[in-house]
């Protein structure tokens, strides 16, 4: 398939408002996902309510550390959601582009964890140094692994974009690999908050 | 949905998401009460997840039933975490 036959395919997806399975594909997955982390935080606040000694657990994390990563994943949304678009266009370089900008952007996002998390190590505040660091290291650490998935995909399409003859067949994955990109924004959004912030 | 039948400025989207990141921390750091600080953050990072959800997902032109399988989760999730609210209240 070409790329004009399948804009031409997805447009015709648009007016009948039929849903590629890929697309359905993805969404079910992140309704599972939803589920995930849903229980997790609920779990989180309702043992924060009920556990003595949390706070001052959670003075000892960075909350300009933190910051600075939201901004990063924030600022890949914007990437990634501009390559959708580039790739929508048929702009296969600037699509890869802006995949390369969401793949730099998320490994420094682990980067900055990374460095979070050794500081912390250092200090004691190791998983089992209490329930707040359970938590912790339980929520931002799953994060993370979803962070790293994310960069595998949108890496494993930057690829595909310097390779002409492949490009047509995979252009609309990074639709769904943007979709996945912003949900982990999203948890992230509230991890971010409920961790650092209360 | 496609991306360019129905996105406004990208760019806009992330500046109110960068602002929005800001009123978060401005609202940690004044010394207001506790439990009005948490609810005014938890109310800015529900807008900002709302934007990303709405635009940067194109939530705002999808089907129905890209929507029904995306809030389905979300609504039961409201719910288990009303359900909660009692034993939070009552046993605190």
């Amino acid at each position: 398939m070409t790329s004009a036959s399948m804009a031409a395919a997805r447009t015709t997806d648009v007016m009948t408002g039929r849903v590629p399975s890929g697309k359905l594909g993805i969404w079910w997955f992140l309704a599972s996902e939803i589920m995930t982390f849903g229980g997790l935080l609920a779990s989180f606040v309702l043992c924060r309510f009920k556990a003595g000694g949390w706070e001052e657990q959670a003075a000892h994390v960075s909350t300009g550390i933190a910051a600075f990563n939201t901004l990063l994943l924030v600022t890949s949304s914007l990437t990634i959601v501009r390559a959708h678009a580039a790739a929508e266009r048929g702009e296969r370089e600037k699509a890869a582009k802006f995949l390369l900008y969401t793949v730099v952007l998320g490994l420094s996002f682990l980067s900055v964890k990374a460095y979070e998390y050794s500081g912390e190590i250092a200090h004691g505040f190791i998983p089992s140094a209490g329930l707040f660091w359970s938590f912790y290291y339980g929520l931002t650490g799953l994060h993370a692994l979803h962070v790293f998935a994310g960069i595998v995909a949108n890496f494993a399409l930057y690829v595909a974009a310097h390779r002409v003859a492949v490009w047509p067949k995979v252009q609309q994955r990074v639709e769904y690999a943007g979709l996945y990109w912003h949900f982990v924004d999203i948890v992230w959004i509230f991890l971010f908050p409920l961790v650092y912030l209360s | 949905m496609t991306a360019e039948s129905h996105h406004p400025s990208y760019l806009t989207i992330w500046i109110w998401l960068v602002m929005l990141l800001l009123v978060g921390l401005v609202v940690f750091l004044l010394p207001i009460g506790k439990a009005m600080a948490i609810f005014l953050i938890f109310a800015v990072a529900a807008v900002k997840a709302f934007l990303v959800a709405r635009y940067y997902m194109h939530l705002k032109s999808e089907t129905v039933l890209v929507l029904a399988i995306a809030g389905l989760p979300v609504l039961l999730l409201i719910g288990m975490a009303l359900t909660l609210v009692p034993d939070i209240v009552f046993n605190h």
